[in-house]
Order: structure tokens, then C-alpha cells, then sequence
């Protein structure tokens, strides 16, 4: 943990990633939004543990953008005492991305929820399997795709009248 | 052999199954199976009106829905780009230590009991009534208070509503004293709690763990002084930690956070006395500041020119760190609503924390994890 002193900006990664950092936005609260290509995602999430010293994984989330699918990770530094963001698009055909787990061990619940809730998969993840749904359940409920019902529709229908 | 406690155990404090392999007495693995409150609350959010989904966050966690509500409200007002005024933010603080008191009341009562101590959980239930009253008596509710807006709260405080609060803190302090008495004092207490279920502070960092089973291991975090939302840049108090990262540890955690909440709430009411106020922003645009949203054409013609944006918050729960993530896509509704529950996690950590003790540990190691499965399942 060398470069773990407060203070160290996540632009400190663009000399080492300069294909695969997209780019770093600026997001208030964090220490900014970091854009990145899947393919470089094990040794980046190893650099933003070790070299800008976010030890803790705080969260993964998943979003369908039913083009593109994004997993967005929060991490946390307790020297630098600020969140970084790392978000990274996939391909809504086959969204699959490296897991993790095998730099925080935090990320296995957090992945199997997102893989069953926003069917992204997490390659070489332990232990993929179903958490808050039934085994065996066949749709991915935070899809766009899976409809609730249409409140917008029905409203506009009552007023009218 | 593996074993099911659960979904129906004494143990549970909720509606979940933790599956266990014993050899004899000893636990050689744990597999907690989650999902069975998951209400889709995530995604009934895509379809809500920002502040219907306030309704929603009270029942992600039944103990501390003023928290959760919080989350959500900061980081909606982020996406929104709305900023709530000051007393609104002090009240926010006031509100989540009085549920942090009620959430951690909760706990004692229902902890103890699992250790087989039953007048402690009676004197519990009694002493957390008082801290719902006060909530009820500017919420209008004990349990789902939907009282947070986005851009302030709902209402202000009534009259005399101080002076009630601060004859509370009193009455509560010196039960504390007797909270102790009763547990610190017991040899049950100890036989039943002294190092067990330790987690060390390097294993917690690895797993995620958060909140006071982080704290009692040593490490001192905590997003209220680490990262101060509303007004905890402006309010005095200790981050309470404990060493061994034990049962015993995370009580005496928890018990040293509710005094500090006390000093918290002092302090709130005090400038709450001092700086009355507007309580919910003015500006707020008018789809928003509605309690229903215009809909139809009005709606649309009111918010087709509202900017997008992101909102992401963090705060200190009861239970630990919770995280909102919230998408403004420029309509009513968000398009996505991620929320990360402590629980969550400390709980995915159960095989490091239960494996290699007996079978009748787990009730008190369990207990110490203070599990609310609403905001585990959502």
C-alpha cells in the first residue's frame, strides 16, 4: 500500500491505463466517476486498491441501459476518507465482466445480486448462483425489459375522461 | 450433516434461513439463504414519484426507516439538484439519532433475550417507546414515518416538542447505567458472549464489514464524522470502538453510540431552539413540490426541460454504511434506484465470524449482527 497517503487522485491511474481509462468525471461527494474498459478491469480494480489505496469495496450496482448495460462500483479509502466511482459499459448481448472477488472479497453478494437482478455475469466468480430470487428463476427483474405495470398510461387514461 | 435455522427460528429476528453443516456441536460451514422478504423495492422505485419512493425506504428497514428515508432524500436531492435548508438538515440529524436510539434499544431487547436474560428486553421495549412517541408526535407515525421530502422535511417540529425530547435523553442516560448492570453485571452475559464470534479488523476490511462490528474490532470509521452529510460537520461527538471484534465488543459499541447519540440530540435540539426557519426548500419546481405530481400533459410540460444527473449518497445507518445510488433521467420517476444495505454484507461474512463454534453460539453471534432482513432483501 504505497501511495496510500490522502490526497491521491485517481488521474494518477491515466500514465498506467492510458487505452483503458475512459475517462475521469467529476461526480461531488467522490473523488470522481472513473470510466473504464472491461477488458482491463482485474488490474485496474488491483491498482485502485494498492497504489490509491481504496481498501474497501462498498458497493455494485447494475444498470440497464437496455443498449449497453453498466456495473458501477463504489469503493472507499479510509486515508483519503472519499468514495471513488469505477463504471465501466458492456454490451447488452453477452454483458460479462472480470469478478472482483479475487481483489475484495466484499464483491461476492454484490455480484450474485447483480447477476441475477441485471443478468450481468461475473466471470471466475466463486459462487454465481441465485441469492435474493428462487433458484432456478428465469428473469432478470431490473431489466427495462421486465414490466411492472404501465401507472403512466392508466393515469393519463382517468383524467382525461 | 447441514441443519436449517430458519426461516422459522428464534434466532432469525426475521424471515431468513441460515443453513449450517455440524460435525456434533461444531459448525464446519454457513450458508445464509436470503430473498424471502425481497419486495423488488429497487425496481417498484423505477415506476414512483421521487417522493412516493419515501414511502418505500420506511419499509426497506422496519426498525430505521428515518434512516433509510434519509439515504434516499440525499441522494435523490443530488440527482435533483435541489439543496434543503439548514434547519431541515438539522432536523434530519435529530431524527436519525432519535431512530438510531430506537434501532439499537431494539437490538439490546432483543439480543438479550436471546442470551436468556428476559427483564432486560421488558425494560428495552419500555425505554424505545419513548423515543417512538417523539417521533410520532412530529412524524404522526411510530414505524413508517414517510416525514422526509425531497428538499427538506415534511413539517416542523410542534411546540414544547424540545423540552419532551430533552426530559427523554435524561430518563435515557440513567437507564443506560442499568442497561449495563444488568448485562456486564451478569455471568450469563459473559459466559454466553466473551469471544466469540470475533472478525478481526484486517478480516472486516477484506469482507466489507461495516458499522459496529467494524468498531468493535478496532477501526474507526464512521461515515458521520469520515464523511459528514446534513449537519454532523457541526455537531461534537466520539466515534465509539472497542477492541477483540467479539459479542461483547459490538455491545459495548452500541451501547457507547446511544450515549453519544444523546449528545447529539442535545445538541440538535439546542440550535433547533435557537434558528427556526423554513424546513422544506422554496424553490423547489413545482412537479416536485407537489405531494402528487401534476401527470398528463401538465407533467410532461412542467419537467421536459428539467435537467438530468446522478446522485450518489452515503451515510451512517444504525447497521452500518448504506449507499444510495440514484439516476435523474428528466422525468418524474428515477430511472434507477440502487440502495447497498450493511446488513448485506455483514452478513455475507457469516462463515468467517461462525465457523469452528458450537452450535449454541449461534443465537448470541447472530444476535450481535443486529439483522433487520427488510433492508438485506429489499
Amino acid at each position: 500500500m504505497t501511495g496510500a497517503a490522502s490526497g491521491v487522485g485517481p488521474d494518477r491511474l491515466l500514465a498506467r491505463f492510458p487505452q483503458g481509462i475512459l475517462g475521469i468525471d467529476p461526480f461531488p461527494g467522490t473523488a470522481g466517476r472513473l470510466r473504464f474498459d472491461p477488458a482491463i478491469a482485474l488490474e485496474l480494480f488491483r491498482e485502485v486498491r494498492d497504489t490509491l489505496g481504496y481498501t474497501h469495496l462498498a458497493m455494485v450496482a447494475g444498470i440497464d441501459w437496455v443498449q449497453t448495460r453498466e456495473v458501477l462500483y463504489a469503493v472507499w479509502s479510509d486515508a483519503g476518507r472519499r468514495y471513488l466511482l469505477l463504471s465501466a459499459q458492456l454490451p447488452a448481448d453477452h454483458p460479462h465482466i472480470e469478478s472482483a472477488t479475487a481483489v475484495w472479497p466484499s464483491a461476492n453478494w454484490h455480484e450474485r445480486e447483480a447477476w441475477e437482478l441485471v443478468d450481468i455475469s461475473f466471470d471466475h466468480h466463486p459462487d454465481l448462483r441465485n441469492l435474493l430470487l428462487p433458484t432456478g428463476y428465469q428473469f432478470h427483474p431490473l431489466l427495462r425489459s421486465f414490466k411492472l405495470h404501465e401507472p403512466e398510461e392508466l393515469e393519463v387514461k382517468v383524467r382525461d375522461v | 450433516m447441514w441443519i436449517n435455522m430458519g426461516p422459522q427460528h428464534p434466532m432469525t429476528h426475521g424471515l431468513w434461513n441460515l443453513r449450517v453443516r455440524i460435525d456434533g456441536e461444531l459448525i464446519l460451514d454457513v450458508d445464509p439463504e436470503m430473498g424471502y422478504l425481497h419486495r423488488g423495492i429497487e425496481k417498484i422505485s423505477e415506476d414512483r414519484h421521487y417522493n412516493e419512493i419515501i414511502t418505500l425506504m420506511d419499509r426497506t428497514c422496519y426498525v430505521a426507516g428515518m434512516a433509510w428515508e434519509t439515504l434516499f432524500v440525499l441522494g435523490a436531492e443530488q440527482a435533483l439538484h435541489v439543496t434543503p435548508p439548514e434547519r431541515a438538515e438539522w432536523i434530519r440529524v435529530l431524527s436519525e439519532e432519535i431512530q438510531r436510539l430506537g434501532s439499537h434499544i431494539m437490538w439490546y431487547a432483543a439480543f438479550v433475550q436471546d442470551l436468556g436474560l428476559m427483564s432486560p428486553f421488558l425494560y428495552g421495549m419500555r425505554d424505545r417507546d419513548l423515543l417512538l412517541d417523539l417521533l410520532q408526535s412530529y412524524t404522526g407515525a411510530r414505524m413508517t414515518y414517510e416525514y422526509n421530502r425531497v428538499g427538506g422535511v415534511r413539517n416542523d417540529l410542534p411546540s414544547g416538542f424540545t423540552d419532551r425530547a430533552r426530559k427523554v435523553c435524561d430518563w435515557l442516560e440513567d437507564r443506560f447505567r442499568e442497561y449495563d448492570a444488568l448485562c456486564l453485571g451478569s455471568a450469563i452475559f459473559h459466559k454466553r458472549c466473551d469471544g466469540l464470534g470475533v472478525l478481526k479488523a484486517a478480516d472486516c476490511v477484506r469482507l466489507g464489514v461495516t458499522g459496529p462490528m467494524l468498531r468493535s474490532a478496532g477501526v474507526k470509521r464512521d461515515l458521520r464524522k469520515d464523511r459528514p452529510y446534513s449537519a454532523y460537520d457541526r455537531v461534537d461527538f466520539d466515534v465509539a470502538v472497542a477492541e477483540g471484534g467479539d459479542v461483547t465488543g459490538r455491545y459495548l459499541v452500541r451501547m457507547e453510540e446511544m450515549r453519544q447519540s444523546v449528545r447529539i440530540v442535545r445538541q440538535a435540539l439546542d440550535w433547533l431552539d435557537r434558528n427556526p426557519g423554513p424546513c422544506l426548500a422554496e424553490n423547489l419546481p413545482r412537479w416536485l413540490g407537489a405531494p402528487y405530481a401534476p401527470v398528463g400533459r401538465e407533467g410532461y410540460l412542467l419537467r421536459r426541460n428539467y435537467p438530468k444527473g446522478l446522485g450518489f449518497s452515503a451515510i451512517e445507518e444504525p447497521h452500518g454504511e448504506a449507499l444510495a445510488y440514484v439516476v435523474n433521467e428528466g422525468v418524474e420517476h428515477p430511472y434507477r434506484v440502487k440502495l447497498k444495505s450493511p446488513i448485506f454484507v455483514n452478513l455475507s461474512a457469516a462463515k468467517e465470524y461462525l465457523v469452528g463454534y458450537r452450535v449454541a453460539d449461534i443465537p448470541p453471534i447472530m444476535g450481535s449482527v443486529d439483522i433487520c432482513v427488510g433492508e438485506v432483501d429489499r
